[in-house]
């Protein structure tokens, strides 16, 4: 515990903070802060200086071009957090008038709205009930008796309406009759007093903007690593939250290679609460790990040795959310917790809790914010308290009397204006006694023993306040490495620096940003705009954790950094320690010779000895098989061709990065990201029973009487009207309006149903119906022999066909049709709807009153069979069910009564205007297999 | 990047236009423009606040690409983005309170720190340009470039900037510049005293050779006079001085101002004004014993630096000094001492001051008198010093890491917690297992002392004697 001989120089004052405040871009670049004569040795002919800010670092780079995703999203999509629009007010006069105040203005009746539409028992339960005669919700007059009783509500409805298509009209209020009401019912109807509802619902608006704002809930971090016991073994666990809610703790036993992968199936507890934080310290060979959620804390112990159960010791129950958890790294089992009400506990397993301090105001001057922090001291029984105005440490023996300003925001650290503590770190395991401070402006290194004065300050530029820190202690002689993250804006900085015992404290290196989770975007194989988007919100969620581990092996050191984003996602960015001086080797070349890659990634696509059945998905080590390198360089050729769009998005998105890192990802990060991708495809879909489009129920939608029309509509209108309930009741799809006989079919080039698509419409075919994923595979793993063979045998089967088709309504050719698009299937269910309209056309060569004739026949085939009475019996069905049954199903068989079918008159058709003229029905094709049965 | 260069586009024209209608007078000669300027020019004529607020955002993309390049160490492209930067100046009505010129001053050091192909020429002749760019801003680039100048070596040039900063004036100074101005002087004091201490040590050898030289000497005098007026200031206001604290101390030393020389250490360790730091208390310890002054004076600045410094390196020098002495108020505060500097977790390995706890310990214990210190001070640490210091992993590791440490401390353990205690066992089986001699002496000093321990932990009773 040496201190330093000489400390750089600085001026000391005292009182509230004199410069004035502001974030300043820009504001921690070239100072050098003071310097202090401190060469390598004593007495030269000439003294040498160091200075505080700008010696030179260890050089760390980036091993890959962006963070990789470490485990797979689980089962359960994520629900995002509110964001700021769905909150605040829009609309233009509000921009105007925000213009000049520049306050966000919430939108308090939009939400109290969604409340009453949302939970209408909660909101008008009992009077709903008692008025509910009393109210008419129909169209028609009402009658004389029951005038004086009931209040029509429509028209206000469509006051309502009208109101909110006014929205921002400065004239609102003509709108009397809905004042009338509302003056009239407002003090009875709502179950809960207005007043009172609006109150806990302007509160809850309050509360949720200024956790948009500035969450501090999530200081300190849900993520943790806890390092193996013996550096040999490279598998250390990682501990973080999960599941939708994130009330899922998990200790994940993870495998340290090129790139992380998990082993075994994690740890899981579900704990009653959102996982806020997640802390753990190693004493005696042991970890403790403590997690915070809002009413409790618990804690974990999880023996060193490998493969060992963690073990849940004691969980404690707060009336007052907890904003701080801390674990001991002096004592075994003990742990400080603090609440928002300003009261700090010592918390030891064995003992219980022991309150330190009880204190609603904040330290140094009046701040209102209610958070707390709590950490440990080189005195293990001295703990320090943090509020947003500063630090202090007292001692748990005798909290009252002994106790010291740590730091204080105040020009005694050179504060600025309005600067807040945001997050206090311990720095034990660097030094025993220095302690990290982080404002939303600067970070600043203590040391106990000289308290006040920071022994180091920097402003380190970052968006948003850093909420997460990470040291990563270096050994004697080298640079100790704090990471600080952000959660909004997912800054990761690392900064290194040294001193402390010997020397003054000194920042070393300048400060590097590293990849934040978002920007892998860019290296995800593309993806169709709403998924896009859907990945987009997911990336770009605020980051809840942070972690990080030192490596070495031999000379090779890395560094290792977790971070954890509030959709539960965990992300790994791999930095080399670079000792020689000049720039590095471009970092595709180190990823791929390092261990876990293989040679097999240079055997060009046509290998022979690709397993080409395997699916990536079976082992972890998929990624050696040769026939997947394939997948993966067709994809990256494919994010060259589309990436300018994507450049452009991301340029507008985030200015900060004019120009993405060159580098691509490895091969082994690029599988990693596609696995990653379709976990949460697969993880995100709707469960298989709902993926058919929702269908309606016709009756319902129309009756007969509107289907008839009041007048005698034109012969046109009746056809296309019957055309529309045929095909309606059949739950097809017109694809032609006028197919009957007036567009000659085009036979001959429609033949070629798949074959003749090229690439890229039967790739935009497959995206648009949403598989376009399976697309690629399919294509790329289909031999080409396979295609060759398959062409051959389409273009036979065409030739065949095109014989065939010059007779009329054959059979067989729908025959050939029907197996035809079976086979084609294969390629692709896309291909599909290109290949009907022959058919249909073909159909249509004959009198078009012929469809509608046969299609009561034939839907009607199946029906019949059923509605037998023979086969109801046979069907074990009494006898008194039969007729409800035979009336339901008869609903399917009967159509409405037809009126005559006139022939369609070729002049009325020509009416249709021609954009139209491209609908068809797509099911007529099926009716023609019930016909073929009889 | 687009917009901005776009601005300048739009710009360039509208200059040119105007300067022609200025010539051609005649409202003829005006509507014979050539019409070649004309499409450059906006369509419709861009409000002047749009205009600005165009020129803001994109002032601020530019920022942004620049601090994006500096994190990510790609200092060429941080000069690209800097030299469109540079246009900023001309409208500057920004009112923040880092200002372009400042963020250029900034920026522009950092990456001529880091750029590959910079000199110390091309930094120091934008400093020059960057000391020209605000006056509010002059003393601290000054003092920057001095620091830059100081860390690479060139103490004369470094000196040379420190001389002609001192002598700017302009107006009326601000609270910030009047501390800069110290600090300049300081920093020149310094200087002023490693030439001081260069011409002694040329004076020491000519002396050793047996000749003097007046010249020198004379210089030597000279430097002494300069240094010795600036350190002097700056070391009143209060702050960290260590090392003009040192310099001037050293000065006047050498030329037997000892008085003047205690003064300034005890108002730099004793001032409530000035922060609490360690150094200040042991450079004037250090003093006191360079002045052989009586060991009482020497305890009693240590004894201050215990109060706000427990864990203080110079504790155990303080232990052992104490443990001399025959007062036993004083031995008793040296048991104090070294119990307190071990509770810290920066003391947990260290083998010399649990040796000195161990010394002490055994010579309460052998001379049966004043159990009742080790009581005290055991009691306000028998719920925690034995998961701290003694547990059964502490053990494993420091008999594997450092056996005379382990030794110590299980003598300390046995004491406290009796024979039973799980350090103890641990260590003296392993001791006796390596047929280590002092170790078996361990064991049957413990195992013969046993009862101490039952009065150390029991009840506060009045048996023990003091």
């Amino acid at each position: 515990m040496e201190f330093p001989a000489a400390l750089f120089p600085s001026y000391f004052g005292a009182g509230p903070p004199q410069e004035e405040g502001g974030p300043a871009p820009l504001a921690g670049w070239g100072e050098h802060g003071q310097v202090l004569e401190g060469g390598p040795g004593r007495r030269q002919v000439q003294p040498a200086f160091v200075p505080r800010r700008g010696a030179t670092g260890e050089r760390w780079e980036a091993a890959d071009a962006a963070a990789v995703p470490v485990l797979l999203p689980r089962a359960g999509c994520w629900i995002p957090s509110p964001a700021p629009q769905d909150i605040l007010y829009r609309s233009g006069l509000c921009k105007k008038l925000r213009a000049g105040k520049s306050r966000a203005i919430l939108d308090f009746t939009r939400q109290l709205g969604h409340f009453f539409v949302d939970h209408p028992e909660d909101a008008f339960g009992s009077l709903g009930r008692l008025l509910h005669k009393n109210f008419y919700l129909g169209n028609s007059k009402l009658q004389r008796p029951a005038r004086s009783s009931t209040i029509r509500m429509t028209a206000l409805v469509e006051d309502i309406d009208r109101l909110e298509a006014r929205r921002g009209c400065p004239r609102q209020h003509l709108a009397s009759r809905l004042r009338w009401f509302s003056h009239l019912c407002r003090d009875w109807l709502f179950e809960v007093p207005l007043g009172l509802l609006a109150d806990c619902l302007h509160e809850e608006l309050m509360q949720q903007w200024s956790n948009l704002l500035f969450d501090d809930s999530l200081t300190g971090g849900a993520l943790a690593w806890l390092p193996p016991e013996d550096r040999g073994t490279p598998v250390g666990c990682l501990v973080h939250p999960g599941g939708q809610a994130m009330n899922h703790l998990y200790f994940q036993d993870v495998v340290l290679e090129e790139l992380p992968r998990t082993r075994g199936a994690p740890a899981q507890f579900e704990l009653s609460g959102r996982i806020q934080q997640v802390a753990a310290a190693r004493v005696d060979g042991q970890d403790f790990v403590g997690v915070r959620s809002d009413y409790h804390c618990g804690v974990w112990r999880l023996l060193g040795k490998r493969g060992a159960v963690p073990t849940p010791l004691q969980v404690i129950h707060t009336d007052v959310p907890a904003s701080c958890l801390t674990v001991s790294p002096h004592l075994p089992g003990e742990l400080s917790v603090c609440t928002q009400s300003g009261t700090v506990y010592l918390w030891s397993v064995e003992t219980g809790l022991q309150q330190l301090r009880h204190d609603p105001q904040t330290m140094f001057f009046r701040d209102h914010s209610p958070w707390r922090w709590s950490d440990f001291t080189a005195h293990p029984r001295v703990l320090s308290c943090a509020d947003r105005t500063g630090l202090q440490c007292l001692d748990a023996r005798a909290p009252k009397r002994c106790h010291f300003d740590l730091f204080k925001v105040g020009e005694e650290a050179g504060c600025q204006q309005g600067e807040r503590v945001v997050l206090p770190m311990y720095l034990g395991r660097a030094h025993p006694s220095q302690y990290l401070v982080t404002t939303q402006f600067s970070v600043y290194v203590l040391d106990e023993r000289l308290p006040l004065v920071p022994v180091l300050k920097w402003a380190h530029m970052m968006k948003a306040p850093p909420l997460f820190a990470h040291l990563m202690p270096g050994k004697p002689g080298r640079s100790h490495k704090v990471l600080l993250g952000a959660s909004r804006t997912q800054e990761l900085l690392l900064l290194q620096y040294r001193g402390g015992s010997q020397s003054a404290c000194q920042l070393a290196g300048t400060p590097q940003k590293l990849h934040s989770i978002a920007g892998c975007l860019q290296h995800l194989p593309t993806q169709l705009p709403h998924r896009h988007h859907l990945l987009q919100q997911r990336l770009t969620a605020p980051a809840a954790g942070l972690a990080a581990t030192l490596q070495e092996d031999g000379l090779h050191k890395s560094m290792l950094i977790f971070q954890l984003s509030e959709a539960g996602d965990v992300f790994c960015q791999r930095l080399t320690h670079n000792a020689a001086q000049p720039p590095a080797p471009p970092s595709r070349d180190e990823a791929t010779t390092a261990p876990g890659s293989s040679p097999l990634f240079e055997v060009p696509a046509s290998s022979p000895q690709g397993l080409a059945g395997e699916e990536e998905e079976e082992e972890e080590q998929t990624f050696y098989l040769s026939n997947l390198e394939v997948i993966i360089d067709d994809e990256e050729e494919d994010m060259g061709t589309s990436a300018p769009l994507e450049e452009a998005e991301l340029l507008q998105e985030r200015c900060a990065n004019p120009q993405p890192s060159p580098a691509v990802p490895s091969p082994a990060a690029a599988l990693q990201y596609r696995r990653w991708l379709r976990a949460l495809s697969r993880a995100c879909k709707e469960p298989p029973g709902h993926t058919w489009s929702p269908s309606l129920s016709q009756r319902r939608l129309f009756t007969r009487k509107d289907l008839e029309g009041p007048v005698g509509p034109s012969s046109l209108q009746r056809q296309m009207r019957q055309r529309l309930r045929q095909t309606m009741k059949e739950g097809g799809l017109i694809q032609h309006w006028a197919p009957l006989a007036l567009q000659p079919p085009p036979l001959p080039q429609a033949l070629e149903p798949a074959g003749g698509l090229d690439p890229l419409s039967a790739r935009l075919t497959a995206a648009w119906a949403g598989d376009w994923e399976q697309w690629w595979e399919e294509r790329t793993s289909f031999s080409v022999a396979k295609r060759q063979q398959a062409l051959r045998e389409r273009r036979r089967r065409q030739k065949r066909a095109q014989g065939r088709r010059s007779l009329s309504a054959s059979f067989t050719s729908s025959l050939t049709y029907q197996s035809e698009l079976s086979e084609l299937s294969d390629t692709g269910p896309s291909v599909l709807s290109p290949g009907r309209p022959p058919l249909l056309s073909q159909e249509a060569s004959p009198p078009a009153g012929s469809p509608l004739v046969h299609s009561p026949a034939t839907s009607a085939a199946p029906d019949e069979a059923l509605l037998s009475s023979q086969s109801l019996r046979c069907r074990g069905i009494p006898k008194e069910r039969r007729k409800t049954l035979r009336d339901y199903l008869s609903v399917w068989a009967e159509g409405p009564p037809e009126p005559p079918e006139p022939l369609g008159s070729q002049a009325s058709q020509l009416c249709i205007p021609s954009s139209q003229s491209q609908l068809s029905s797509a099911s007529q094709p099926r009716r023609k297999r019930p016909r073929m049965g009889f | 990047m687009d917009s901005f260069l776009e601005e300048e586009d739009e710009e360039a024209p509208t200059v040119v236009v105007a300067g022609k209608r200025r010539r051609r007078s005649s409202p003829a000669a005006q509507a014979l423009q050539p019409p070649l300027h004309l499409p450059f020019l906006p369509l419709q004529p861009v409000s002047s606040n749009e205009h600005k607020l165009n020129f803001r955002k994109s002032k601020e993309a530019c920022l942004s690409f620049i601090q994006d390049a500096l994190l990510q160490k790609e200092w060429k492209r941080a000069a690209e983005f800097l030299t469109c930067y540079i246009e900023s100046l001309e409208k500057d009505y920004s009112r923040e309170h880092i200002g372009p010129s400042e963020m250029i001053w900034r920026t522009g050091a950092e990456i001529l720190w880091h750029h590959s192909q910079s000199s110390m020429k091309e930094f120091n002749c934008f400093m020059e340009q960057m000391k020209t760019l605000g006056v509010k801003r002059y003393l601290k680039v000054c003092l920057e470039h001095v620091f830059h100048l100081l860390c690479n070596g060139q103490i004369d040039e470094a000196y040379q900037n420190l001389s002609l900063a001192e002598s700017w004036r302009f107006g009326e100074q601000t609270a910030i510049q009047d501390k800069e101005m110290k600090l300049i002087q300081a920093y020149r004091g310094l200087l002023d005293y490693y030439s001081w201490s260069k011409q002694k040590n040329i004076l020491l050898e000519n002396s050793e050779d047996g000749f003097s030289d007046s010249a020198v000497e004379q210089e030597m005098h000279g430097y002494f006079r300069k240094a010795a007026v600036n350190l002097k200031e700056i070391i009143k206001i209060p702050g960290v001085w260590d090392i003009f604290v040192k310099c001037y101390v050293d000065l006047l030393e050498f030329y037997g101002d000892h008085n003047e020389a205690r003064q300034v250490l005890n108002e730099y360790a004793y001032n409530s004004k000035f922060p609490a730091n360690p150094n200040a208390h042991v450079y004037l310890y250090q003093f006191l014993k360079r002045q052989r002054e009586p060991k009482k004076s020497l305890i009693s600045a240590l004894k201050i630096l215990h109060d706000i410094v427990p864990s203080h390196e110079l504790m155990i020098d303080f232990n052992t000094m104490l443990q001399k002495s025959k007062k036993r108020k004083k031995r008793r505060l040296g048991l104090e001492v070294i119990f307190a500097a071990l509770d810290y977790a920066g003391w947990k390995e260290n083998a010399k001051a649990w040796s000195c706890l161990s010394r002490q310990v055994k010579q309460i214990v052998i001379s049966e008198k004043h159990l009742d210190w080790i009581k005290q001070e055991w009691n306000s640490r028998k719920d925690w010093w034995p998961a701290f210091h003694f547990s059964r992993y502490l053990a494993k590791r420091n008999w594997q890491e450092n056996k005379s440490l382990s030794y110590e401390k299980a003598l300390v353990a046995g004491i406290l917690l009796g024979k039973g205690c799980k350090y103890f066992k641990y260590v003296s089986h392993q001791g006796c297992k390596a047929q280590l001699k002092r170790f078996r002496m361990l064991k049957k000093f413990v195992n013969r002392h046993n009862p101490v321990y039952l009065r150390i932990s029991g009840p506060p009773d009045s048996s023990v004697q003091p």
